[in-house]
């Protein structure tokens, strides 16, 4: 029995088919802002709210794959983002111990972690629509490459995996965009957190021009400073993921993307 | 295609939007402000001594090397002790014996329940590496009403005017020094020393922040009436004190990032002052009547310890 999502449609039977999609791409918008708001009354709760959210993801990754994209898992993605930026400009900065120079910085790998995602969703987008690879022969028959994504419904080339946090297919041709955007992701959310956490807590110099958090005691006595604190938690765990993912990315799919390259490398070597 | 076109038209807009709001200058703080440069800080000092003062010593100190020293204190220091013969007088002050100081300093520190055993060994500790002539004056709020730093600091800086002090330096508790090069003597305009502190990660929040650690000569504080005594509360009577200075046309100074250097230690935060804001608008109109000339407390006790002069007051 294939287990499906808790959704609003399932709560409230009555509401139109529709309605289901706004719903879901809209709650977390809602529920996450909320999570955080919660976490910041004291350091148990925040560890609480961490490990649910934490379970949720887990959860996520063991059911079986819905038939139908969902937009929360991309809702989710993008409201994580809008609410770590929000926090990031209005509270971390307001506290004015950030230089402009730290924030441009900030800003400039921000902005190039929203333009590789971007590119990598218009390519998929452009993949799906279009039916063919760009500069290849789109081969109508099934080859050993293609597959059938079952999340998207459509057979793609040369799939490599679909990702429910972007809600798009990673194939061959944005496969380097979705690595260029997790690897400037990491960078951005590293540096977005150690600017965060050695404003809230009490920092030390670490090396030359790098300070960490030392003491964070004193990071739930008033609010700004414990939504800022519980945000670059958030953050930090985030980072975790996308390390996660770019290592699972290195040991599996590196290999496999280059595999032909390496193929053909070994056969001149060999010739 | 041509709503992809647009699409991508207001992606950047927006994009070049969030950069020019979030550039403000006035959302950050400053790792980089006007600094006197370490060769001229010899330059920029106020060499003068308390009027009481009996030295012994045949030869004038010299600074050059201490104003040149890249070394820095490990606030570990505050759980060590003090050297035997340190030759602290009592009230805790010092005069160098090996040569004749330059400066005398009245350090005036407001206190309210903190750890002072440990301030008091670091200071010591780290004064002896200056050869300056110091006292330590520990002003100490014994009543139930909310923290007044500033109304302390007058009280502090009338006592080491009494004494004979030329320059003072307004002293919070939980900040230490880090830089033995950072002189505790009085440049020709007040200077906010206490610019690079760790808690802020080394930025200096706002160019005209003059809280922490700041020196003025005694001349200056008296020109400007001292300090308010109104702010009960944390916040804004550094502010003040500046909108003072700038009333009376003194510019403050202060030395580079790495010389400024201080550690402060975490603790309770005070509550914030409620009437803060409004007092501070009105900084400027008060100045002549509210301060050290409308000083009124009660003073509960003045004891001559070994390490300090503690003055227990009751507001």
């Amino acid at each position: 029995m294939v287990s499906s999502a808790l959704t609003i449609q399932d709560i409230l039977p009555f509401r139109a088919n529709n309605k289901k999609v706004d719903m879901d791409a809209f709650l977390p918008f809602i529920v996450l802002p909320f999570l955080l708001l919660i976490a910041t009354i004291s350091r148990t709760i925040t560890i609480i709210i961490m490990v649910v959210i934490g379970m949720g993801v887990l959860y996520v990754y063991t059911r079986p794959r819905q038939k139908n994209r969902s937009p929360f898992f991309f809702s989710w993605t993008m409201s994580s983002a809008v609410t770590m930026f929000l926090v990031f400009e209005i509270i971390i900065l307001g506290l004015l111990e950030v230089t402009q120079l730290e924030n441009f910085i900030f800003l400039l790998l921000l902005a190039c972690t929203c333009y590789f995602f971007y590119k990598m969703k218009a390519i998929a987008d452009f993949e799906l629509a279009t039916g063919s690879s760009k500069g290849k022969e789109y081969s109508p028959v099934l080859t050993s490459d293609s597959y059938y994504c079952q999340v998207c419904q459509i057979e793609v080339n040369e799939r490599f995996f679909h990702s429910i946090w972007w809600d798009c297919c990673v194939l061959r041709p944005n496969y380097v965009y979705f690595l260029a955007g997790q690897i400037c992701a990491f960078a951005t959310l590293l540096f977005g957190t150690n600017l965060g956490l050695t404003t809230v807590c009490q920092p030390f110099i670490f090396y030359g021009l790098i300070l960490l958090p030392e003491d964070c005691n004193d990071a739930y006595y008033e609010f700004d400073l414990s939504l800022g604190f519980v945000t670059c938690v958030y953050g930090v765990g985030y980072l975790f993921v996308i390390a996660l993912v770019l290592i699972r990315q290195l040991l599996i799919y590196l290999p496999k993307y280059s595999e032909p390259q390496w193929r053909k490398l070994v056969n001149v070597l060999n010739v | 295609m041509r709503c992809s076109y647009r699409k991508k038209i207001i992606y950047g807009v927006i994009t070049i939007l969030i950069f020019i709001i979030f550039s403000h200058p006035g959302l950050y703080g400053r790792s980089s402000y006007e600094f006197i440069e370490k060769h001229n800080i010899l330059k920029y000092l106020h060499e003068e001594v308390n009027v009481n003062l009996t030295s012994n010593a045949f030869t004038n100190c010299d600074y050059h090397d201490i104003i040149n020293d890249e070394t820095t204190l490990s606030p570990n220091l505050i759980e060590g002790d003090l050297v035997e013969g340190h030759g602290i007088r009592d009230g805790g002050e010092y005069i160098p014996q090996d040569c004749r100081p330059k400066f005398s300093t009245a350090i005036i520190v407001p206190y309210r329940a903190e750890q002072l055993r440990g301030f008091l060994v670091y200071m010591h500790t780290f004064f002896r590496r200056q050869r300056i002539h110091y006292r330590i004056f520990i002003i100490e709020q014994v009543d139930s009403r909310p923290f007044n730093r500033a109304k302390l600091l007058n009280i502090g800086a009338a006592a080491a005017i009494n004494a004979g002090f030329p320059c003072i330096v307004l002293h919070d508790v939980d900040l230490l020094p880090l830089r033995p090069s950072n002189l505790y003597a009085c440049t020709k305009q007040p200077r906010h020393m206490s610019s690079s502190i760790n808690k802020f990660r080394f930025v200096l929040p706002y160019l005209t922040l003059f809280g922490g650690v700041i020196s003025i000569r005694t001349s200056q504080y008296k020109m400007v009436n001292g300090m308010s005594n109104e702010y009960f509360g944390w916040g804004a009577e550094d502010d003040d004190l500046y909108s003072r200075l700038r009333a009376c046309n003194f510019k403050i100074c202060r030395f580079g990032p790495e010389i400024s250097q201080y550690h402060m230690f975490s603790h309770k935060l005070q509550r914030k002052g409620k009437l803060r804001s409004d007092l501070l608008s009105f900084a400027r109109k008060r100045m002549a009547a509210d301060g050290l000339s409308s000083l009124h407390y009660l003073e509960v006790a003045t004891v001559l310890h070994p390490l300090f002069t503690h003055i227990m007051v009751d507001l």
